[in-house]
C-alpha cells in the first residue's frame, strides 16, 4: 500500500465538495468555508476550477434576457461614486466624508500636543519609559485613533505616532493609496511604536505620485484580512508637490 | 495640451460610434472570441470596453440571474452587483486558451447563488477587489488550464441513471439546494444528499477514465 486509504478518502470527499460547491447545493456557511479554503489550498482550488470547467456546459440552458435599460447606468453611477470618494460601499461613505472632521481633530491634537510641551503639562496617561514621556492624545468623541507622543526630554525631541485606541479587540492602522478608479493598495501597517515611518515597497514607490489619495483605516490587528480596507477610514488626503 | 483633447475626443468617439446601446442587436454579433480582449481592456480601467463587455455579455447574465433568483427586481440588482465585480476582476482573467463566457458565467451564478443562499453581502465587494501587486490567491472563478476535457462531461452524464442526472442538471441550471431538490423528488433529504455526491463521484470517476 503506497498511499493511505485515509488520503484517498480525504480526496474523494474534497472532490465531492468541490463539486457540491460548483453545483451550488452547498448553504451559505459553507459555501464562505469552501471559497476560504478555495483561496489557501491550490489543490483544492484545482478541483474547483475543474468542476467549474466540466460543469460550465449546463450553462447553455440559460436563456439570455435582455435587462432593462436602467441598469447600465447604474452600475457605472456605482463605480463613479466609488471613484470619487462620495460613498464608499457599505457604510464607508459615511466616514470618508467625515474625513475633513479627522482631520480638523488631529490638527486641533496636534496644537494641544504643542500645547504639552510647551507648558510642560503632565498628561495624566503619561508614564515612564527609560527617561521618555509619553502621553495618548485623545480626541472628545468616542474617536478610533489617537496620537502617541513620546518625548525625549534630552534632545527635546517630540515623536508623535498615530495609534489605534485600545478597543475590545486590539485593532491596527492600515495605510492606503488609492490612485484613481483604481481600488485602494495597502502600504502597510501604521507602526504601533517609534516614529511612524511606513517603509513603502519597492514596487510603490513609482505609484505614489502627484494626486494619490492617502488613507488610513482601522483594521484588526494586523490588518485588513481582505485585499481592501474592511474597517472605517479615519482620515485621508490627497498627495501634492509641496 | 492638444494632444489630451484628442485623446478625449478620440476616446468619446469610439464609446458612441462602437457601441451605441441604442443598438441592442450588435451584441449579439459580438462574437465570443471579443471578450477576453474586453476583458484585458477593461482591466485597463478602459471604461468604452466596459461598455461593450456589458452589451455583449449582460443578457446572458441576466438570463443566469432570472433563472436563478426568480424575482426581476432582485435579478436586476445582482446584475448591476455582478458587473461591479466585473470591473474589478477583470485582471484576474487569464485570456488566451480559456474562454472568458463561463468565466464571466461563472461570476454570475456565484453571484446569484449567494444571494439565493441568503449569504450576507456586507463586505463582498471590497473582498472582492483586487489588490493587484499582494494577492495572487486563486478567485473561486477559478480557471484551469485547459486540459482537453471539453465537453466530455455530457457524455458521462448520460452514464447516470436518468434521474440522478437531472437532479444534477437541477441543481446546477436552477440553483436548487438539497432541500428543494429533495422534495421535488419526493425522497429523504439524506437520500438526496447521497445521489448527489454518488452522482459526483461518478462523474469524476468517469472524467478521470
Amino acid at each position: 500500500m503506497t498511499r493511505p486509504d485515509q488520503s484517498e478518502g480525504d480526496r474523494a470527499r474534497d472532490e465531492v465538495l468541490a463539486g457540491e460547491y460548483v453545483l451550488g447545493v452547498l448553504p451559505a456557511e459553507k459555501r464562505q468555508q469552501v471559497e476560504q479554503r478555495i483561496r489557501r489550498d491550490r489543490a483544492f482550488a484545482a478541483m474547483v476550477a475543474r468542476w467549474q470547467e466540466n460543469l460550465s456546459s449546463m450553462d447553455d440552458e440559460y436563456t439570455p434576457q435582455l435587462p432593462p435599460e436602467s441598469v447600465f447606468p447604474q452600475v457605472q453611477q456605482r463605480l463613479l461614486t466609488r471613484n470619487s470618494q462620495q460613498t464608499q460601499l457599505s457604510g464607508f461613505g459615511r466616514l470618508w466624508s467625515s474625513a475633513t472632521v479627522w482631520r480638523t481633530l488631529a490638527l486641533t491634537l496636534f496644537l494641544m500636543l504643542i500645547g504639552v510641551a510647551i507648558f510642560g503639562l503632565q498628561p495624566p496617561s503619561s508614564l515612564k519609559t527609560g527617561g521618555q514621556l509619553q502621553a495618548q492624545l485623545k480626541g472628545q468623541d468616542a474617536t478610533n485613533m489617537s496620537l502617541l507622543a513620546s518625548f525625549e526630554p534630552r534632545s527635546g525631541r517630540l515623536v508623535m505616532t498615530p495609534i489605534a485606541n485600545s478597543q475590545a479587540e486590539p485593532k491596527s492602522l492600515q495605510l492606503w493609496m488609492i490612485d484613481g478608479n483604481a481600488p485602494p493598495v495597502s502600504l502597510g501597517l501604521m507602526p504601533d511604536i517609534g516614529t511612524g515611518d511606513v517603509i513603502i515597497p519597492d514596487a510603490m514607490r513609482r505609484r505614489i505620485a502627484n494626486g494619490v489619495t492617502l488613507a488610513v483605516s482601522l483594521e484588526p490587528k494586523g490588518g485588513s484580512p481582505s485585499t481592501g480596507p474592511t474597517g472605517p477610514v479615519l482620515m485621508s488626503g490627497q498627495m501634492a508637490a509641496r | 495640451m492638444f494632444l489630451a483633447e484628442e485623446i478625449i475626443r478620440l476616446k468619446q468617439m469610439s464609446v458612441s460610434d462602437v457601441v451605441s446601446p441604442n443598438v441592442p442587436w450588435k451584441m449579439s454579433a459580438m462574437a465570443e472570441t471579443d471578450l477576453p480582449d474586453l476583458l484585458a481592456r477593461v482591466a485597463l480601467q478602459d471604461r468604452a470596453a466596459f461598455r461593450a463587455l456589458y452589451l455583449a455579455a449582460s443578457p446572458k447574465l441576466f438570463g443566469i440571474c432570472l433563472r436563478l433568483l426568480k424575482v426581476r427586481t432582485d435579478a436586476e440588482v445582482a446584475l448591476q452587483e455582478i458587473f461591479v465585480k466585473i470591473w474589478y476582476r477583470a485582471d484576474r482573467f487569464v485570456g488566451g486558451q480559456t474562454s472568458a463566457m463561463p468565466w464571466l458565467c461563472a461570476i454570475a451564478r456565484n453571484h446569484s447563488l449567494d444571494v439565493l443562499r441568503g449569504r450576507k453581502q456586507e463586505t463582498e465587494n471590497l473582498d472582492d477587489e483586487t489588490d493587484r501587486l499582494v494577492d495572487e490567491v486563486p478567485d473561486p472563478e477559478a480557471q484551469t488550464v485547459i486540459n482537453g476535457e471539453g465537453r466530455r462531461i455530457d457524455r458521462c452524464m448520460e452514464e447516470l441513471d436518468p434521474d440522478r442526472a437531472q437532479a444534477v442538471r437541477a441543481a446546477y441550471v436552477d440553483g436548487m439546494g438539497y432541500q428543494e431538490l429533495a422534495e421535488r423528488y419526493d425522497v429523504p433529504l439524506n437520500t438526496m444528499r447521497t445521489w448527489l455526491r454518488r452522482s459526483l463521484l461518478k462523474l469524476r470517476v468517469c472524467m478521470d477514465r
